[in-house]
């Protein structure tokens, strides 16, 4: 029986669509401290204001990050939530779980939480909504000692790198999304587990330019797959989905009859470089214009496939809308190997120059990218020692005037303006 | 010349125990040695956690640095980490 009359979150479940007020109650059923949830946000719909107080000093032994304190202020009415910490748990690499382990997750959750999670949170593990703080070390000992796994990153640590499934399952991966992200999860431990940053900072790894972590647009350091020669071409293939006897995009819009496939209209029509013709009965591709939108790799994955020469393009500055709206990332190099005969040596070489330059420059609570769009890409492209080129320019100038640098000037700021004139006269 | 680790570390607890707001950044730290790399200051300033020194205030968000005996947390209880 409910604790708390909810009128107002009630309205939340009378749609065709599924409402966590619903799952609360249920939940409510095993963990009587979720009606003071319900009674609490409530109370918030009515006040318009949130009553939970954020942050504090709660945590585990020797780790400054993974757990975020939360506390009620108002816990003499709702006492079930005078403490509702979150605990953030390292996810596996491409979210890969075992049924075996996700019941043992669920079984210590439900042990020392609230049993609510959040499947997962935006920079990819899988949060824990609810505890209280004397449950924290023995949650810790267990997680890490019975199931063998970490906390995840939180506060101006290193976030929880992230990862496409990859090579283990998708054809088009350019490179091993799940091995670089346990490699680097690894080697920055010290930078997961404690502060270290002006704010926070979020690997993201994608296979390919799908990006099915959404790296471009959710972390400071997008790593994203991408190939430097032309896209494989089966001619076959091609002619087979012409005569319809492939369905297009593997068959994914199987549902509803959108008619006979037609290359021109569905892929030659839409590709936004118009870099693709057909001649006669082959598909031609002009691969200095391919943008590398997948576009067409995805509508006829059987006939065309991701380039030989792979790496990775490497996106710098993504965030969402706190600050300033949210922003896309920046490409800043545009082809990386990435490779785990090195130890991804050369990609960490790239990290550690930008949190050298972030951790000198970046202002508290401004992130990398904040940074990078205070100063402007010039000098921030100076910092990371790339030449500038036409793909890192998004738009064409607003600004008329020209800040040239001494040493592109002749003779430099000192030199004679006088005698300059008299051979350069207007 | 820069200075050493204990020096840093002597700097670091004295700036955190004087400043006017019990909370600080990790930036806040950087001046104590201005000669010495942010990644350098960052790591004496978490040694000093692990020592019992400094202690952890983290919003969720950002994580701050305090003396463990200038803090509160919200169960009223102090320096603990």
């Amino acid at each position: 029986m409910a604790k708390h009359d909810t009128p107002l979150l009630d309205e939340l479940e009378k749609g065709p669509w599924p409402s966590f007020v619903t799952d609360m109650k249920r939940q409510a059923e095993t963990h009587p401290e979720c009606w003071d949830i319900l009674g609490q946000l409530e109370l918030s719909y009515e006040d318009r204001i949130t009553h939970w107080k954020h942050g504090g000093i709660v945590g585990v032994f020797g780790y400054g990050g993974g757990i975020v304190g939360r506390y009620s202020d108002v816990p003499d009415r709702f006492p079930g939530v005078e403490h509702f910490h979150t605990v953030r748990i390292a996810q596996p690499s491409g979210l890969y779980y075992s049924t075996k382990n996700l019941r043992a997750l669920m079984d210590l959750w439900d042990k020392y939480g609230s049993g609510m999670t959040n499947m997962h949170g935006s920079t990819g593990d899988m949060i824990f909504l609810g505890t209280r703080t004397e449950n924290l070390e023995p949650l810790f000992w267990d997680l890490t000692h019975d199931l063998d796994q970490d906390l995840g990153g939180s506060g101006s640590n290193l976030r929880t790198p992230s990862c496409c499934l990859g090579e283990s399952r998708c054809e088009w991966s350019c490179y091993d999304t799940q091995d670089i992200c346990y490699h680097l999860t690894m080697h920055y431990q010290d930078e997961i587990h404690r502060p270290a940053f002006p704010y926070k900072f979020k690997f993201k790894f994608s296979g390919c330019p799908n990006d099915c972590v959404a790296a471009i647009a959710r972390s400071d350091f997008a790593v994203i797959g991408t190939w430097k020669d032309d896209i494989q071409i089966d001619q076959a293939g091609v002619k087979e989905y012409m005569a319809g006897n492939y369905p297009s995009n593997g068959g994914a819009h199987s549902g509803r009859d959108w008619g006979a496939f037609d290359i021109k209209k569905e892929v030659i029509d839409i590709c936004p470089t118009n870099c693709m013709w057909m001649e006669g009965d082959e598909l031609k591709i002009d691969n200095s214009e391919c943008t590398r939108c997948m576009h067409c790799i995805n509508v006829m994955p059987r006939a065309l496939k991701p380039g030989k020469e792979k790496g990775a393009t490497i996106c710098i500055g993504a965030k969402a809308p706190i600050l300033d709206g949210a922003q896309f990332a920046t490409m800043v190099i545009p082809f990386i190997k990435v490779s785990k005969e090195n130890e991804y040596e050369n990609v960490i070489d790239v990290i550690e120059q930008i949190w050298d330059w972030w951790m000198e420059v970046g202002k508290n609570r401004e992130r990398v990218g904040e940074t990078m769009q205070r100063i402007g890409l010039p000098t921030f492209l100076r910092v990371m020692e790339v030449d500038a080129m036409p793909q890192h320019v998004r738009e064409p100038r607003s600004n008329p005037y020209v800040f040239w640098k001494e040493e592109e000037v002749e003779g430099g700021f000192e030199r004679d303006v006088e005698e300059f004139r008299r051979k350069h006269a207007a | 010349m820069a200075m050493s680790v204990e020096e840093i570390e002597a700097a670091i607890i004295e700036k955190a125990t004087k400043s006017p707001k019990p909370q600080l950044y990790i930036k806040d730290f950087y001046k104590c040695d201005p000669d010495s790399k942010p990644r350098a200051i960052k790591n004496i300033a978490n040694g000093l956690v692990k020592k019992g020194e400094l202690m952890f205030w983290s919003s969720g968000s950002t994580t701050m640095y305090a003396r463990p005996d200038r803090i509160k947390d919200e169960e009223g209880s102090e320096g603990v980490n």
